[in-house]
C-alpha cells in the first residue's frame, strides 16, 4: 500500500511538465551518447554536471538517469551495423548483432535490441522498486570468494563462444588473461609490462582492444577480399526492417534471462554490464535449442546481452540508493550529484526524500516508454547506413573506431594500439581464433584475479574458503559442469556438428 | 630555499624578465586539473574550490573542471608537467602526488618540478567498524589483534596510500598484526566492510555520519590530533595511549613547473581571500574538513617535511622507494 502511494506520488512529480522536458532531454542525449562509440554515459554525466548545480535535484536526477539509461539503448546501433561496440557492454551484441547485419536483417536486430531494452529496462526499474533493501543485504554478502567463483562462472563461458576449436578459444582467452595484467598491480603497487609508459600505468583499456579486434580486424580481413562494391543486402520495405513476431517469440526467454542477470549482477558493487552482457549471452547459448545458431545471426544472441546491459541500471542503482554505495562509474557521479545538491547519500536517503527516489522510479517507466517510441523509428533510418558501397562503408567504420577510441582519454597512444590490435584481430580472424574469447578474459581477468588475491588475503592463504561458502560452491560447481561438457563425448559430437554448420 | 632558487634559475632561463611581478588577472577559461574521476575525493574538492570561488566572484573567468584519470595521479601529473609556464591551468594535489613519484619508474615529474600553491585543507578521517562488532575503541581492536595475530581484515585501496600506511605505523608501535585488502573503488571498499568481509576500515566523516546515522557501523577513533566536533565520543588514538603520527591527508593547489611568479602570487593572493569567505567556512563545516592554509616558505617546507615522512613510512612498510 506504502509503496503504491509513493508511485502515485512519484508519478505526480515525474509528470509535472518540466520534469517531463528533463527526462525527454536526458533519454534523447542519452540515445546519442550510446551511438557514438567511445563516449560513455559516465563522461557525458559528468560534462552536465556543473550545468544540473543550478537544477531542482529531481529535476536534474531524472536528467541524469535518463542520460544513463537511454546511453544503454543507444549502445548497441554501431555494434549491429559496423562491429564496432559503443559501449563495453555492446561487445556481446556485436556477434550475432553483426551477422544479423551481413544477412540483411540488420533492422530486426536494431529493433529487437530496443524492444528488449525497453522490457529490461521496465523489468529492472520494477525490481529496483520492489525489491531494493533487501536486495542490497544479499549484494552485501557477496564478499571476494564468490566474487570469485562468479569470475570462473563467466570464464567457463568460453566453452559456448568457441568456435570449431576449443584449444583455440582457450588461448585467445589466455591472451586475454594476459592483456588483464598489464598495468600497476593494486595488492603489490608493482607495475606489470607497463615498460615504463604512464600510458599502460592503468592497464590497456577495454574498448581499445574491442574496437581493434572487432571493428578494424573486420575491416582488414573484407579488404583481402576482392569483390568490393555492395558488402550488404538491405531488404526494401518496411516489413522488412522490423522484427517480425516470429523474432520476438524467438527472444521471449532472453528478455526474462537478460533482464534477471542483469539486475543482480547490476546490483554487485563493481561487477557491471559488460560482465552481465557476457552471462546472459552465455546462458542463453546454454539453454538454447539451437546453439549451433549463436555466432550465425541467433536473435536471442542480441535479445539477450542488451536487456542485461538495460536491466543492470536499474540493479546498480540499488546499492547507491540503498546503501549510498556506488556500484559503477556512473552512479558515483550521480553520488556527486547528490552531494551537490546538498544530500547527503547513505542508507538513509531513501527515507530522508522519498519525493526523489519515487519520482526517479516513476521517471523512468516514463523515460523507457519514451526510449521505445524514440528508438523504434529511427531503427530503419539507420538501417540505410548498409546501404553504403564498401569503399565508403570501410573508412566510415575506421573513422568511427579511430574517433571512439581517441574519446575514451584523448590520448594518440591509444590510437596506435588500436591498430596494433586490429592487425591481431585480422590475424585471429585468418587462422581461425575467435575475437570473443579473448575479450572474456581481458573484461573477466583483472576482476578474477582481485578477488581470488582477496579471497587468500581474508583466509590467511587458505584454499579452502572458496570452495566452502556456499553460494561460492554453487557457482564454481556450475562453471565446472560447464567446463566439462565438451569432455562427454556426446556432447562434443553435437559441438563439432554445431561447428560444422557455422562454417 | 633550494625550490625557490631552482624557480628562479628556471624563470630566468626561460627570459621571463624579473619585473613581471605587475598583477595577472585570467583572460580565458582557467583549467582545474584534477586526477581523479567526476565523483571521487580530489574532483569532489575542486568542485567545492571552483563552487566557492565562483559565488564570491573571486576570478573574473569561467573556472572547468578538467578530469585527466589514470596511474593513481601520474597521468595528470605528466600532464602537468608538460605544460610549464602555462598560466590559465592549475591541478589539485592531494597525498598521492607526494607518494607516488616516490615509488614510480613511470613517474616523470615530483612536487618539487611543479609550483605548488597553496595548501588548503587537511582532510580528517576516522577508524570505524561495523556497529555489531566487539571493539569500541580502537585499543580494543589493537588488544585483540595483538592476541590474533592476522585474523582480522582491514579493507582499503592501494598499500602506497594513507589507509595502509596508517595501519603500518600502528602496527609497529603496537605490535599487533592484521590484514590489508585493497579494493579498487570506495564503494567496495564500504561493501566490504558492510558485508562483513573486512572488519576496519578508514572513512571520511561526511560518509560516516550517514552510515551511522542508519546503525551500520562505528567510530572507534579519531585519526587527528584532536576530537573531531562530528564525533565528540570518538576519542584520539593518542588519547587511547597509541602513540602514532598523524598523517595527514593534504588537499591544495598546484601549478605547472616554471609557473610564472605573478601568476603563482594571482592564485595566493585569491585563495586567501577565499578562505575567509563565509561559504568556505560552511563548506569546510558541512564536509567536516579541516582548515589547512598554507602558502609561501610554509608551504616549502611542508612539502620537505611531508614527502620525508612518507618515504619513511614507505620503506618501514617494505615498498621500494626509488627516490
Amino acid at each position: 500500500m506504502e509503496m503504491l502511494a509513493g508511485l502515485m506520488q512519484g508519478f505526480a512529480v515525474a509528470l509535472e511538465p518540466m520534469n517531463l522536458f528533463w527526462c525527454f532531454v536526458g533519454v534523447f542525449f542519452g540515445t546519442v551518447v550510446g551511438i557514438l562509440p567511445g563516449l560513455g554515459p559516465s563522461a557525458t554525466v559528468a560534462l552536465l554536471l556543473p550545468l544540473t548545480a543550478q537544477m531542482n535535484p529531481t529535476a536534474g536526477l531524472i536528467m541524469m538517469s535518463g542520460i544513463y539509461y537511454g546511453a544503454k539503448y543507444g549502445g548497441s546501433t554501431t555494434s549491429i551495423l559496423l562491429n564496432v561496440p559503443g559501449e563495453s557492454a555492446s561487445v556481446v551484441t556485436c556477434i550475432d548483432g553483426f551477422e544479423m547485419a551481413k544477412r540483411g536483417r540488420a533492422g530486426p536486430a536494431l529493433g529487437i535490441a530496443a524492444i528488449s531494452s525497453f522490457v529490461a529496462g521496465t523489468v529492472g526499474v520494477l525490481l529496483l522498486m520492489l525489491i531494493a533493501p533487501p536486495v542490497a543485504e544479499f549484494a552485501l554478502r557477496f564478499g571476494p570468494p564468490e566474487y570469485f567463483a562468479l569470475m570462473v562462472l563467466g570464464l567457463s563461458m568460453v566453452v559456448l563462444l568457441a568456435g570449431k576449436s576449443l584449444i583455440k578459444a582457450l588461448l585467445a582467452m589466455f591472451i586475454g588473461l594476459w592483456l588483464a595484467t598489464i598495468g600497476v598491480d593494486l595488492f603489490t603497487d608493482n607495475a606489470r609490462f607497463t615498460f615504463d609508459r604512464v600510458e599502460l600505468v592503468d592497464g590497456v583499456h577495454f574498448v581499445v582492444v574491442a574496437i581493434g579486434t572487432f571493428a578494424i580486424g573486420e575491416v582488414l580481413a573484407n579488404l583481402t577480399h576482392k569483390d568490393g562494391g555492395q558488402m550488404f543486402e538491405v531488404p526494401k520495405g518496411l516489413r522488412n526492417l522490423m522484427p517480425n513476431w516470429q523474432d520476438i517469440k524467438d527472444s521471449r526467454f532472453a528478455f526474462l534471462n537478460g533482464s534477471l542477470v542483469g539486475f543482480f549482477i547490476g546490483v554487485l558493487p563493481g561487477a557491471g554490464s559488460t560482465i552481465a552482457s557476457f552471462v546472459s549471452y552465455g546462458i542463453e547459448k546454454a539453454v538454447s535449442r539451437h546453439p549451433e545458431k549463436f555466432g550465425t545471426g541467433a536473435v536471442e544472441g542480441v535479445a539477450a546481452p542488451e536487456a542485461a546491459n538495460n536491466s543492470e541500471t536499474g540493479g546498480a542503482l540499488v546499492p547507491l540508493l540503498t546503501l549510498g554505495i556506488p556500484g559503477s562509474a556512473t552512479t558515483a557521479i550521480l553520488l556527486v550529484a547528490l552531494i551537490m545538491w546538498g544530500m547527503r547519500p547513505g542508507p538513509m536517503l531513501i527515507q530522508d526524500h522519498p519525493t526523489i527516489f519515487w519520482g526517479l522510479v516513476a521517471s523512468m517507466y516514463i523515460g523507457n516508454v519514451m526510449l521505445l517510441i524514440l528508438n523504434l523509428p529511427l531503427v530503419p533510418l539507420f538501417a540505410q547506413v548498409l546501404r553504403l558501397p564498401a569503399y565508403v562503408l570501410y573508412p566510415v567504420i575506421l573513422g568511427v573506431s579511430i574517433i571512439g577510441v581517441y574519446s575514451v582519454d584523448e590520448r594518440l597512444f591509444d590510437v596506435w594500439m588500436v591498430g596494433g590490435f586490429g592487425l591481431l584481430g585480422y590475424l585471429m580472424r585468418r587462422l581461425d581464433y575467435p575475437a570473443a574469447p579473448l575479450i572474456l578474459g581481458l573484461v573477466l581477468g583483472d576482476f578474477m584475479e582481485r578477488a581470488l588475491r582477496q579471497s587468500l588475503m581474508m583466509s590467511a592463504g587458505d584454499l579452502s574458503i572458496i570452495y566452502t561458502r556456499p553460494m561460492a560452491v554453487t557457482m564454481l560447481f556450475l562453471a565446472v559442469a560447464i567446463l566439462l561438457t565438451p569432455m562427454f563425448r556426446r556432447a562434443n559430437a553435437w559441438r563439432l556438428k554445431a561447428a560444422e554448420q557455422e562454417i | 630555499m633550494k625550490r625557490e632558487l631552482l624557480l628562479v634559475a628556471s624563470l630566468a632561463a626561460a627570459g621571463v624578465p624579473a619585473v613581471q611581478a605587475q598583477g595577472f588577472t585570467p583572460e580565458r577559461t582557467v583549467d582545474f586539473l584534477v586526477h581523479t574521476g567526476p565523483g571521487a575525493g580530489s574532483d569532489l574538492f575542486a568542485r567545492g574550490v571552483a563552487g566557492v570561488l565562483e559565488k564570491n566572484k573571486l576570478v573574473p573567468q569561467r573556472l572547468q573542471i578538467v578530469n585527466k584519470t589514470g596511474g593513481g595521479g601520474l597521468v595528470a601529473m605528466s600532464f602537468l608537467g608538460e605544460k610549464a609556464g602555462e598560466t590559465h591551468m592549475v591541478a589539485f594535489f592531494t597525498s598521492v602526488w607526494y607518494v607516488n613519484p616516490l615509488i614510480r619508474k613511470e613517474a616523470k615529474v615530483t612536487m618539487k618540478e611543479l609550483t605548488p600553491v597553496a595548501r588548503l585543507i587537511l582532510e580528517p578521517s576516522v577508524l570505524t567498524v561495523r556497529a555489531d562488532s566487539p571493539w569500541k575503541t580502537a585499543k580494543d581492536f589493537v588488544e585483540d589483534a595483538k592476541k590474533n595475530p592476522a585474523k582480522y581484515k582491514q579493507g582499503g585501496g592501494s598499500i602506497s596510500g594513507r589507509d595502509n600506511n596508517t595501519r603500518l605505523v600502528i602496527q609497529k608501535a603496537t605490535g599487533a598484526q592484521w590484514q590489508f585488502i585493497s579494493f579498487p573503488s570506495g564503494g567496495e571498499r564500504v561493501a566490504a566492510l558492510l558485508g562483513g568481509h573486512t572488519d576496519l576500515y578508514i572513512m571520511e566523516p561526511a560518509e560516516a555520519l550517514e552510515q551511522i546515522r542508519a546503525g551500520k557501523i562505528r567510530v572507534i577513533a579519531s585519526l587527528m590530533e584532536n576530537r573531531l566536533p562530528a564525533f565528540p565520543d570518538a576519542s584520539t588514538l593518542k588519547e587511547q595511549g597509541i602513540n602514532v603520527p598523524v598523517i595527514p591527508q593534504p588537499r591544495g593547489m598546484v601549478g605547472p613547473p616554471n609557473m610564472p611568479a605573478n601568476v603563482k602570487a594571482y592564485w595566493e593572493g585569491v585563495l586567501g581571500k577565499m578562505v575567509k569567505s563565509k561559504d568556505w567556512q560552511e563548506y569546510l563545516k558541512k564536509d567536516l574538513l579541516d582548515d589547512g592554509f598554507l602558502v609561501g616558505a610554509d608551504l616549502v617546507k611542508f612539502t620537505e617535511s611531508y614527502t620525508n615522512q612518507m618515504r619513511e613510512i614507505l620503506k618501514e612498510g617494505g615498498v621500494k622507494v626509488l627516490k
